[in-house]
């Protein structure tokens, strides 16, 4: 009780809040610009706090790491360009919805997705947290691997119409992802001499080009002078009616669900949890054909799904000391500065800090409601109403601003080009991005997992299957593929029974 | 000719006068590890102290990737003016390039000053079949190719100084690299390799806690947070110590004078109680060593780790 109120008391306090209020804002506004990102901004801010209260710091990174993971559905759903790799997802059916005039509606479920999302993550974290963090040790390289093909097996949902092209799509992804210098053996592969090559392509300058410059291509070729007029932009009209809430409830659960295991799990990240939960969303829907067309369940999936990712991918660094992405790592860091040792002890060590953290992730997640509904979307969305010839330049600055600090250099700014002008062609055939997205991300996940698997069971390859935890995971992989083919064979006989 | 001198005379004033301004604008550190890392997290805490020791903001730039050097590689194109530095660990520098072509050399820099040094450790489950150094080095020597350690990547410093230990005992295990400490840690809780091999300070508090049982540390002094460890020189074994340690370091032609100031701000904050408060929290020791000094420490192990590469048939 005493150690309630001692962190209610700190977290409370103005400096805390107007940390955690001021970064939701920004978070939201380095999410909705694309090239941005939230690690960055963190990396960035995190070392201008090292005087401060630990609070201070620690409201600031929740409030990014919060307010990015929506901020990255605007544009997404404005204009089809993500704003963080995270919100690809949400560009599939909340962009369609925007052309289909319904903007507000898009953004109003992506505020109230992202907030559940976040909220359930923050509630794992503060309870069971410690609890899954033990179970996370249970997953080895095997496990990772079957996890990676599980990912890989969810291209199938993703591909579209045209199976082939999300196959080939899905091999460049692969492709790509074996470039730089290989760990295990350590000899570098088509890295044709070129050092900047070892460390391989780097995934958010592939992505911020290849997602992000199509659209901007898109919108110079419409060469439009005038923008939409304010009248075009019906936002903050929407309402969301209590069946279509309900409605929601089965797709934020199986989101939240989604994040939350994903992210618990180090190296897994927000990206792969909104492609799962919105997966999971057209697996599980009566009307999967309709995903890809402007289905607010898409938006609803993808968007609770990555911020579902956050404050879980928290656990394994508070509960254990490993961290499992970049930004709990920047966190870690920001408490060894602070004289705290990461590692089991932490909450024993200091429970009020700790607690006010986890406290700090779950009023910023509810925070999204108020910043991103009331005052972001608003703002953000009037950059749509400029018009094309203003817009395009603007963007393609803050994209190449945005790629250039990531490593600060040059080279960078040439692979993201030559990524959104290989995906601007790729849209052109018709080719699905997704699936090249997902082949990058899980690519080097699966090769490197399986070869480390099978070092340990001396080239043994059986005990891929034989472990319980991996055997499971391989059963779901299988039934995964064979799902749409069921469905199929189940429709055909229907059809074929009324006839 | 005494136009000559003169001007010569006016260029020497020139640079002294530069000097005795210096630092007149931010310096840029780079960082050739990702943000939130042990390199990155001791170079920002020191980078906070050394601004109020110059007088002048400091920026630092992540540059990750290839083990370190693609930043090391990076920074071979910044200006030797003094404003930009590198902050690096010992193995982009005496490692990486035993493996790969790189643009650099031990040599290809003005050593300014070595920050801080810690041990590598070698770890096994509470069951382990030995409670000393002595008796893990001769389990494993009974045992070959029966137990797997996992590594920061192959290649890698990590692997190097175990193997550097191993091979002076004629011992045989599996190296699985993993990508960085937080991963082998995570895999060794979970039982999925029998020792971990890495940075002491992640494994720190389960060593504390009797999860894990810390039986050798690769320095030759033994190190006091791990009281069960064995430092090498208690096992004969002193002369295979390999350490990692931090470093700053300037670009080939930076003046002298510079690299002076530098070293004394260095010397001050390195040892200030804030400075070593910090470095036991993370499980390093500060150490400085300076100049040439340092430069010959940077040439005595990379010759040293070319030995162990090129026997482990690493070596490019």
């Amino acid at each position: 009780m005493e150690l309630l109120t001692q962190i209610a008391g700190s977290v409370l306090s103005l400096g805390s809040v107007a940390a955690m209020l001021g970064a939701s804002l920004l978070g939201v506004l380095i999410g909705a610009l694309p090239g941005l990102n939230p690690v960055m901004a963190i990396a960035l801010l995190l070392p201008l706090t090292y005087s401060m209260e630990p609070l201070i710091a620690l409201g600031m990174v929740a409030g990014i790491y919060n307010g990015s993971m929506y901020g990255g559905a605007i544009p997404a759903i404005l204009m089809r360009i993500p704003g963080t790799p995270a919100a690809i997802a949400t560009t599939f059916d909340g962009f369609p919805m925007t052309q289909r005039g319904e903007a507000a509606r898009a953004l109003k479920i992506a505020c109230w997705s992202s907030a559940i999302g976040g909220t359930a993550s923050a509630l794992a974290l503060m309870t069971i947290g410690p609890l899954l963090a033990r179970a996370t040790l249970h997953f080895g390289p095997a496990e990772y691997f079957w996890i990676a093909m599980f990912g890989m097996a969810s291209i199938g949902v993703l591909v579209g119409d045209d199976a082939l092209k999300g196959l080939m799509a899905a091999v460049l992804g692969l492709l790509l992802g074996t470039v730089g210098l290989d760990n295990l053996s350590g000899i570098p592969r088509f890295t044709f001499g070129e050092p900047w090559l070892l460390s391989g392509l780097d995934l958010i300058v592939i992505l911020v080009g290849l997602y992000a410059l199509p659209p901007v291509i898109a919108l110079a070729e419409q060469a439009d002078l005038k923008g939409l007029s304010a009248a075009a932009l019906k936002l903050g009209r929407a309402r969301l009616g209590w069946a279509e809430i309900r409605g929601m409830v089965p797709t934020w659960m199986r989101s939240s669900f989604i994040g939350i295991g994903v992210g618990i799990l180090p190296g897994a990240g927000g990206n792969i949890a909104a492609f799962l939960s919105y997966s999971a969303a057209k697996s599980a829907s009566k009307d999967p054909d309709s995903f890809g067309k402007g289905n607010p369940q898409g938006v609803a999936a993808a968007e609770c799904g990555n911020n579902a990712d956050n404050a879980a991918s928290m656990i394994p660094a508070l509960a254990l000391g490993i961290p499992g992405n970049v930004v709990a790592a920047l966190v870690l860091g920001a408490l060894l500065i602070h004289g705290l040792q990461p590692g089991p002890q932490l909450f024993h060590q200091n429970p009020a800090l700790v607690g006010g953290f986890m406290a700090q992730m779950l009023i910023t997640s509810l925070l999204i409601l108020l910043v991103g509904g009331a005052a972001a979307t608003r703002v953000f969305a009037q950059v749509q109403r400029l018009p094309g010839v203003l817009l395009v330049p603007m963007i393609l600055v803050l994209m190449a601003v945005g790629v250039y600090v990531i490593n600060g250099r040059v080279v960078d700014l040439w692979v993201m080009f030559a990524a959104g002008l290989a995906g601007y062609l790729l849209e052109k055939l018709s080719f699905p991005l997704a699936p090249v997205v997902l082949g990058l991300i899980l690519g080097p996940m699966a090769e490197q997992s399986v070869r480390r698997a099978l070092l340990i069971s001396r080239g043994d390859a059986t005990e891929l299957l034989t472990r319980p935890i991996s055997a499971v995971i391989a059963v779901a992989t299988l039934g995964l593929i064979l799902w749409p083919l069921l469905r199929a064979f189940q429709r055909r006989r229907r059809a074929a029974a009324r006839d | 000719m005494k136009t000559l001198m003169l001007g010569a005379a006016a260029l020497l004033l020139g640079t002294t006068a530069a000097q005795a301004d210096y630092p007149e604008r931010p310096i840029e550190i780079t960082v050739p590890a990702p943000a939130g890392g042990g390199t990155d997290t001791s170079a920002r805490m020191l980078s906070t102290l050394l601004e109020a020791e110059l007088g002048t903001s400091i920026a630092i730039l992540n540059a990750a990737g290839g083990g370190g050097s693609v930043g090391v590689t990076q920074f071979m194109q910044a200006r030797n003016d003094g404003y930009s530095l590198l902050a690096t660990w010992n193995s982009p520098i005496t490692t990486v390039p035993q493996m790969q072509p790189t643009a650099y050399a031990p040599d290809s820099f003005v050593p300014v000053a070595s920050t801080s040094q810690t041990a590598y450790t070698l770890c096994v489950a509470p069951d382990f079949p030995a409670e000393t150094g002595e008796e893990f080095l001769a389990e494993l020597a009974a045992n070959p190719g029966r137990y797997t350690y996992g590594n920061d990547g192959i290649g890698g410093t990590m692997q190097l100084a175990a193997e550097r230990i191993f091979q002076a005992r004629g011992i045989e295990t599996v190296a699985v690299p993993f990508g960085g400490a937080g991963e082998t840690l995570q895999n060794f809780l979970g039982g999925h390799v029998d020792i971990y091999g890495g940075s002491i300070s992640p494994v720190l508090p389960y060593a504390e806690a009797g999860e894990a049982k810390c039986l050798l540390v690769t320095s030759a002094e033994a190190v006091p947070a791990l009281p069960q460890a064995a430092g090498l020189g208690d096992l004969g074994l002193g002369d295979e110590e390999t350490l990692l340690w931090r470093m700053v370091l300037a670009p080939a032609g930076t003046d002298q004078a510079i690299v002076d100031r530098l070293i004394a701000a260095l010397e001050t904050t390195v040892t200030s109680p804030e400075y070593v408060e910090f470095l036991a929290g993370v499980g390093e020791v500060p150490n400085v060593v300076t100049g040439a000094a340092l430069g010959e420490r940077l040439q005595g192990e990379f010759d040293a780790l070319a030995e162990v590469a090129q026997s482990l048939g690493l070596a490019q």
